[in-house]
């Protein structure tokens, strides 16, 4: 088993919130993501054996979703807003400067495998912009140098 | 970082208080009188009180509150749900994130009076993936209101039981499509449903469902604790109360402003923004949220409310305000604006999956300088193509912004294909 | 009923339907009122994607899908204006915009609906100049289809045929927006019992057969149409010729028999019409003990000598006879009447049992065992057990499957014999013991009908010729009949005139016959509830 007694207790836990046990199916993709950082084929069978539907089903939810992966990540995402208030505010010229200091382009992986630098749609941080999304947290009002600390800072 | 509204309102007064987020902090402030009072209401009054109110829902289509409510079934015992939307994506808003972060209870409290009004015994509060740090505020307002028995069996004691399902989203923006949360609500992809059935007779796991935004719940209570009469003495006749306009951009203050809707849209950017960076003067401001048609210039005397905004061409949608100076290149918005929307598309229908991405490819090869004039035209039939044609409204929402562009801007795209490059050096780098 | 105006003409429809559905019910659909559609089938759920069905309905000021709009009382719509029209070519611009338009190389050319629809509302030329998606071409989706992903229009009715029908599931749309991509599961291959279907219900080249792509295009074939003969729920089929040659089966809708489906192992039986298993000669044993070619009709003259001089000399009931439920309700009513005529000692009929489903799938491994049955023909058990046993000296048999396992697994029960006169349309084991073997026609080279599971009898008509002297079982034994003089067999074998006869004589057709089932069949009168 590649999922965790301690991940089926949690996936037991909120198929109990829901009339239906697929309901459970987006929180439980979160959760297998908090423990594998995406959902390998094996995860996929699993998960399909606990909601009752076919390993194929698992995936396509996975492939419609940007915050859920079939295959594995860095250990970090970090994703600069470019929508439009954010490129009012110079996201992507933050952008840029960040892909030629990690020597990376938008969407790859640095070389030790750290952090994946990328760009995203509109998070909710109009009026803070420019900002980026590392993992679950917001970082806001940034320059270049105040992103450059933030990702170098990062394990 | 603490985010507060500049100019606050009843829904915003408290916001910069510390505290406000707990149940505790909430009471002192008056906060579940709203409640109380409406539990000795009869649902049938309550949902008059919220048609007379005359809310319009705040998640952009602005249909009433009150109707949508008194479209839940009253003979029926299937059971019935209502859906919180706090899927907020669309670009340019930001008001839902706020609330979640800073006023969680006024949006449970507003639940449970909905719910009290529909006969609903559960809430699905559906948050957007990305929005981890509200998800949190919003958990633990749950546990606790559950802890001080305003949630479960018996809801303030009274013979009434309901439970609140906190669950997250995970980057889609179709899902704040109220048919597409419910199939993600599911577990499924966020394609929206045909319709009929409406969630009123099959929702959520093919039950009644009523489907409201953050900001629609948030008001609910100031409107039972004030009154109808209380809560139409902000905004106009026909869209009363204030609204969280969102303003972002190149002004000077960005951020949150609560004000009455109707407020004039020049009032909201050169008085509460503080006008633009740099006091450089306006090309275009998009109203409400990218999905509805940019204003020009000369346009900024409107009253933020639909019942004006909708004869210049525009909505007001999410209230999420977009300025942009004269330096902008409106090819290079439209480029942003139709990748957005070409990525995000569900795909069902074949108008909007080809054409938001026929009309993406256009624009960028004529921001590239390989454009020519007759892909202006094409444009405009494309997006006449894609609008009112779908299962839901997306590729109307594609669509709009294109044709507003070329409607105000047509001469920033003829520029770009006369003279084969970008003529403004000085615009946003795309 | 509700009634609906149609373009101004009134229709009576079937309350609780959608308009397609409704149009579709009443046969008007695409024969009378033309409304082009892609992802609505008739035998699958609504999906409402594809927007090509939008029609005006009067009262409604946006276009509405004729797919998953109810009818109601006095519903007015019309599919013929303007608006629609425009509305048409528009989702057939939009989407030709990423279709690579290689019509000259794809199978599908020919019997392509986008081809069709795009002639009929699409833009002359192409105004798109952005390069086409390019996706995954050319790969299996399982042993038995083919997947061209440029060329899909994602109206995704493979993929709720498998989720629906099947109930396999094995296909999904991943990604979303204009990077959706139909596809299967790496380790779970489209692998089902009737995977094949999808490429009938694919409106383009996308799916294609294994088995017929590239084989030849479709304008070369002619259609006939015909039942399948893999088992006994006789799906209906068109039968795809050209040149005598028969190039495929896909499904003919039949709504009380097989919708518009058909499994897999059904659909590539027709490769048993030209297959080189196919007996083609008639033969006699000889006084060296091997079969000869004696000529057709000589041989089945030597095969009623040889059973009369068996009948002098050990009496009829020393006779068995044993049908085959592969041979026509007409053949095997000969049979019936020879078998009587005779005084045979035992009749009965061998039926391979196999594999069944809930679907289509039944057990009986032949498309007349319930024919077979209706004209009284019990198990084989009394015949083989007469064979066993030795009280059987002559035996006619229809086909092989008494050689199943479940039979006699083999022919070393029927060397006892004194004379084994076989009819069959495949060589098999049984050749080496008979003496005397007679090639007969398939039952897509011959008229007849055909008793399914379900009692339904159902017409086969000749779809090609064989190329070797063949003719029907009834034919062969109206001859042999005629040879040993019994009564009823003096006007000959016409197939139509011997179903009407049976319908008089035997109960259980009363009234069904030949000219009467028609292209869709009928149920013997006992079935009709």
């Amino acid at each position: 088993m590649v999922i965790s007694d301690e991940t089926r207790s949690k996936i037991d836990a909120e198929i109990g919130n829901f009339p239906q046990r697929r309901g459970a199916l987006l929180p439980a993709l979160h959760l297998v993501h908090k423990d594998h950082g995406y959902v390998s084929t094996d995860v996929a069978k699993e998960l399909a054996e606990i909601f009752e539907i076919n390993p194929i089903d698992v995936m396509e939810v996975v492939s419609f979703y940007n915050l859920f992966y079939d295959r594995p990540q860095p250990r970090h995402h970090a994703h600069v807003c470019t929508n439009l208030p954010c490129s009012l505010r110079g996201a992507r010229s933050l952008l840029r400067r960040l892909e030629s200091h990690f020597g990376v382009r938008a969407g790859e992986a640095t070389p030790d495998g750290k952090l994946v630098l990328g760009h995203e749609e509109c998070l909710g941080a109009c009026a803070y912009a420019p900002m980026m999304r590392v993992d679950d947290t917001y970082f806001e009002d940034l320059d270049f140098e105040k992103a450059k600390t933030i990702l170098d800072g990062l394990e | 970082m603490l985010k507060v509204p500049y100019v606050t309102g009843y829904l915003s007064e408290h916001f910069g208080d510390d505290g406000f987020g707990t149940l505790s902090g909430y009471e002192a402030r008056g906060g579940y009188r709203g409640l109380r009072q409406a539990l000795d209401t009869s649902p049938e009054d309550l949902i008059e009180l919220l048609k007379s109110s005359g809310l319009q829902g705040r998640g952009g289509a602005g249909f009433s509150a009150g109707m949508k409510w008194s479209f839940m079934p009253t003979d029926s015992d299937r059971p019935k749900y209502l859906v919180c939307n706090a899927d907020e994506s669309e670009p340019g808003s930001f008001k839902d994130r706020i609330l979640l972060e800073r006023a969680p209870h006024q949006i449970v409290e507003g639940i449970l009076i909905a719910a009290w009004a529909t006969g609903a015994e559960k809430t699905f509060i559906y948050i957007r993936g990305e929005y981890a740090f509200p998800a949190d505020q919003v958990d633990r307002a749950v546990a606790e209101a559950r802890e001080r028995g305003y949630l479960g069996a018996k809801v303030m004691g009274k013979d009434f039981a309901h439970e609140i399902v906190v669950t997250r989203g995970a980057g889609a923006y179709i899902c704040g499509e109220e048919t597409g949360l419910l199939e993600s609500l599911e577990g499924k992809k966020g394609l929206p449903r045909k319709k009929p059935p409406f969630p009123a007779q099959y929702g959520a796991f093919g039950m009644p469902t009523t489907v409201n935004n953050v900001e629609t719940f948030s008001h609910v209570p100031h409107i039972v604790c004030k009154g109808a009469d209380w809560f139409r003495g902000f905004g106009t006749e026909k869209s009363p109360g204030t609204t969280l306009f969102g303003v972002s951009g190149q002004v000077q203050r960005p951020g949150l402003f609560e004000l009455p809707l109707g407020t004039p849209l020049d009032e909201i950017i050169f008085e509460h923004a503080a006008g633009l960076l740099e006091d450089r003067p306006v090309k275009g401001v998009i109203p409400g949220g990218m999905s509805m048609p940019i204003l020009p210039a000369n346009q900024l005397d409107v009253p933020m409310a639909n019942e004006f905004l909708r004869e210049r061409k525009t909505m007001l949608g999410t209230g999420g305000i977009m300025v942009m100076d004269d330096t902008t290149c409106m090819v290079r918005v439209a480029c942003v604006i139709s990748y957005f929307f070409r990525d995000e598309s569900c795909g069902q229908c074949t108008q909007c999956r080809e054409g938001t991405g026929w009309m993406n490819s256009i624009v960028e090869r004529i921001e590239r300088g390989a454009g020519e004039q007759s892909d202006l035209d094409i444009l405009l039939d494309v997006a006449g193509k894609m609008e009112g044609q779908t299962i839901c409204a997306f590729s109307d929402a594609a669509a709009w912004p294109i044709q507003g562009l070329l409607r105000h801007f047509r001469e920033d795209f003829e520029a770009h294909i006369r003279g084969k490059k970008c003529p403004f050096p000085g615009s946003f780098e795309l | 009923m509700p009634r609906i105006t149609v373009d101004g003409e009134i229709i009576e429809v079937p309350d609780g339907r959608t308009i397609l559905q409704a149009l579709d019910d009443v046969g008007l659909l695409m024969n009378g009122v033309d409304i082009p559609h892609y992802c609505w089938h008739p035998k699958l759920s609504i999906d409402g994607s594809c927007r090509l069905c939008q029609v005006e309905v009067e009262g409604i000021p946006k276009l509405q899908i004729a797919c998953n709009t109810s009818v109601q009382e006095g519903m007015a719509i019309r599919t013929d204006t303007e608006r629609v029209r425009k509305a048409r070519e528009g989702v057939m611009e939009l989407l030709l915009v990423n279709h690579p338009l290689d019509c000259p190389i794809c199978d599908q050319a020919g019997e392509c609906k986008l081809q069709d629809y795009a002639y009929e509302y699409g833009v002359e030329a192409s105004r798109t100049r952005e390069p086409r998606r390019a996706l995954k071409k050319n790969v299996d989706l399982g042993s038995t289809i083919k997947f061209d992903q440029e060329r899909c229009i994602l109206c995704r009715r493979c993929v709720r045929f498998c989720s629906e029908i099947p109930g396999t599931g094995e296909l999904r749309v991943f990604n979303r927006g204009d990077a959706s991509v139909i596809d299967v599961h790496p380790d779970f291959p489209l692998e089902n019992d009737y995977s094949m279907n999808v490429a009938d219900i694919c409106p383009v080249g996308a799916l294609t057969t294994q088995d017929f792509r590239f084989k030849i295009r479709v304008w070369f074939l002619e259609d006939a149409p015909g039942i399948c003969t893999g088992c006994s729920n006789g799906c209906n089929v068109h039968i795809g010729v050209a040149n005598n040659k028969v190039y495929r089966y896909v499904p003919r809708r039949n709504d009380d028999v097989n919708d518009t489906w058909i499994c897999d192992s059904g659909r590539m039986s027709y490769k048993q019409i030209g297959g080189g298993a196919r007996l083609k000669e008639a033969g006699v044993r000889g006084e060296a003990g091997r079969l000869e070619n004696t000529g057709y009709e000589a041989a089945v003259r030597e095969a009623a000598k040889r059973l009369r001089s068996m009948i002098e000399e050990h009496g009829a009931d020393s006779v068995v006879v044993l049908a085959s439920a592969h041979a026509t309700n007409e053949d095997l009513f000969t049979l019936r009447r020879l078998s009587d005529g005779l005084g045979a000692g035992a009749d009965g009929v061998a039926v391979v049992q196999g594999k069944s489903d809930a679907l289509l799938i039944k057990a009986d491994k032949a498309a007349n065992a319930a024919g077979a049955r209706a004209l009284g023909f019990g198990p084989a058990g009394p015949v083989l057990d007469r064979i066993r046993d030795g009280r059987a000296k002559a035996a006619i048999v229809l086909g092989h499957d008494l050689l199943d396992e479940s039979h006699l697994g083999g022919t070393e029960a029927l060397e006892g014999l004194d004379l084994l006169i076989v009819l069959d349309v495949q060589q098999s084991a049984l050749h080496k013991v008979a003496d005397v073997v007679i090639p007969v026609r398939h039952a897509a080279e011959k008229y007849g009908t055909l008793t399914n599971h379900a009692g339904r009898v159902q017409r086969v008509e000749p779809a090609v010729e064989p190329a070797w002297e063949a003719w029907s079982d009834g034919e062969v034994l109206t001859l042999m009949g005629q040879a040993l003089g019994l009564e009823g067999f003096e006007d000959g074998y016409d197939p139509a005139k011997i179903s009407e006869w049976m319908s008089e004589r035997v109960s259980a057709f009363a009234g069904v016959h030949l000219r009467v089932v028609g292209d869709q069949g009928r149920p013997l009168p006992g079935e009709r509830a």
